[in-house]
């Protein structure tokens, strides 16, 4: 029985030599119905892979991107770091302190579950239009995904190494060292991620809701003017942090947190 | 020298009432190996749990060399079910970790838990992460962690469950070795007769459902037991056959 299936799925499945080149080649293939559709479709509606490639080149040779990038860099790291580092902190005083936890919890998954961006107003009456407004705003949108991450990674400590902790008589808050809050990891990284991501969003929505600067001026300033090659190169720009997020994110686990890897493979 | 005064055990949830231990009382004697042996679910765990101080008796209570234990004792070690070996630590610090609760100096922490390894054959392992050990080598582990701490007594809980038959033999007969040599009092949960007469000088047999002891046979084999045939010794097939009887297993098998 099994083996029909498998030879089955075999004889579906393409070489095993070309599989890897699957995803590159579907991409090239979009990329070139894209370059195709320019030769009849108006280029301001969507443009075409190499205006867009083009764009992207001169924007750096022109040096036009670098103020802007330079910008929109500074309040993500600025305003994303703190919001990570705010909600980790928050999150262990949640998950160590149940008190903290029931003061804090109805607050937390409020604001968790609102669609931050309406709070932009209020961002804007509390600390006037400017970069602070920007930084708060990033904040306050990186902040819940993280902390509530946090919170269920020391909530969800496997009961085996609390067993092992208690068994081998480890302190209270030796327990909380060296057990719960490495046990957690996994957790506090996935909320990172979620939470970066966050901010980059933040990062953009505010740069053009806010105040025009950075990539969010360039975005609506090549939108107004029909520059659509411009606009789509900034877009892939603002992709790339997202691509570098994700990167960055698995390159701190892979490096720092091996185990993480190592553990989950074994449970397979 | 470990008493089991009348100790019961209920577990209350939300959705159900389980009473995994009826009034069980059991005298374990300085240095005998002693194992408890019962079909799933009908409270050795939970038994080793309170004799370990991890968990507490609904009623009755442990005396530990005439005192009445009142959580985790230094003289007790664990070896768990399953295991839990710390993926973020390598296989040194986790026999490490009961020694560093102890504000054992970081010196005498190594050559202590490289001691203990070399007890079960580890010592090349000793800076790996536990994950990439096979699961006989992670339950030596598990027994080199407890016995870094020069236990008085050794709970074992299922230690050989999930190994393969091979594994599980030579590991019965490491650890028979080295209760000989440590003379340690060991306590060993199993659910597999020859195992226990193979290793025990006595076997308390348990049943479920309410969990309670319902008696304890002497194994009364010549010790050291690796040197003979157990498996083919006469005494040896008879007390499995009534081992198994008296579990109950046969009729279990046929409903
Ligand atoms: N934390 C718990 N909460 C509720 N019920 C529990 C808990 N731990 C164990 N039980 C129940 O208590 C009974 C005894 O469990 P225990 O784990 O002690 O059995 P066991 O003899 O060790 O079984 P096995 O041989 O399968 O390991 C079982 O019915 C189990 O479902
Ligand atoms: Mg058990």
């Amino acid at each position: 029985m099994s083996g029909i299936v498998v030879a089955q799925r075999r004889r579906a499945r393409p070489s095993r030599k070309l599989e890897p080149l699957l995803p590159a080649a579907a991409v090239a293939a979009v990329l070139a119905v894209w370059q195709w559709s320019g030769l009849f479709l108006n280029p301001i509606l969507i443009s075409t892979p190499a205006a867009i490639a083009g764009d992207l080149v001169q924007l750096v040779t022109r040096g036009v991107i670098f103020d802007p990038l330079a910008e929109s860099l500074e309040e993500l790291v600025i305003g994303g770091s703190i919001g990570i580092a705010a909600g980790i902190g928050l999150g262990l005083l949640m998950g160590r302190y149940e008190l903290v936890d029931k003061v804090l919890s109805p607050f937390v998954n409020f604001l968790n579950a609102t669609p931050l961006v309406v709070i932009i107003p209020l961002v804007i009456i509390w600390v006037g239009i400017s970069q602070n407004a920007r930084l708060l705003f990033i904040f306050l949108i990186t902040l819940w995904p993280v902390l509530l991450n946090t919170v269920a990674g020391m909530r969800n400590v496997n009961r085996g190494y609390v067993d092992v902790g208690a068994a081998f008589g480890l302190s209270e808050t030796d327990m909380l060292r060296k057990i719960t809050l490495p046990a957690a990891v996994p957790y506090i990284l996935a909320g990172v991620r979620v939470s970066a991501g966050l901010a980059i969003i933040g990062m953009i929505v505010s740069e053009m809701e806010v105040s025009l600067t950075g990539l969010g001026y360039l975005l609506i300033t090549y939108g107004n003017s029909f520059l659509t090659g411009r606009l789509l190169a900034v877009v892939f720009i603002s992709s790339m942090f997202g691509v570098a997020n994700v990167m960055l994110v698995k390159w701190v686990q892979a490096t720092f947190f091996p185990w993480i890897a190592g553990a989950a493979a074994e449970q397979r | 020298m470990l008493e089991i005064e009348h100790v019961s055990h209920v577990y209350e949830t939300p959705q159900r009432r389980v009473e995994a231990l009826r009034d069980v009382s059991l005298g374990i004697r300085e240095g005998e190996f002693m194992s408890f042996v019962g079909p799933s679910g009908c409270g050795k765990t939970t038994l080793l749990r309170i004799l370990d101080g991890l968990a507490e008796p609904s009623d009755g209570r442990i005396v530990f060399n005439g005192r009445e234990l009142t959580g985790v004792s230094r003289d007790i070690g664990f070896v768990f079910q399953d295991i839990n070996l710390l993926p973020w630590r390598n296989v040194r610090e986790n026999v490490e970790i009961g020694l560093e609760a102890r504000g054992t100096p970081a010196a005498d922490r190594r050559r202590i838990a490289l001691e203990a390894l070399r007890m079960v054959g580890l010592e090349d392992v000793a800076n790996v992460p536990p994950y990439t050990l096979s699961g006989g080598m992670q339950q030596r582990v598990g027994v080199a962690r407890a016995l870094a701490l020069h236990p008085k007594v050794l709970l074992m809980d299922e230690p050989f469950g999930h190994l393969d038959n091979f594994t599980r033999e030579t590991l019965q007969i490491e650890i028979s070795k080295l209760w000989s040599k440590l003379g340690t009092t060991v306590v060993f949960v199993t659910h597999d007769v020859d195992e226990a007469i193979f290793l025990s000088d006595r076997i308390a047999l348990f049943q479920g459902k309410p969990g309670r002891v319902t008696d304890v046979l002497d194994v009364g084999l010549p010790h050291p037991r690796w040197e003979f045939n157990v498996r083919g010794d006469t005494r040896a097939i008879e007390m499995r056959e009534s081992i198994i009887q008296h579990l109950g297993v046969r009729d279990e098998v046929l409903v």
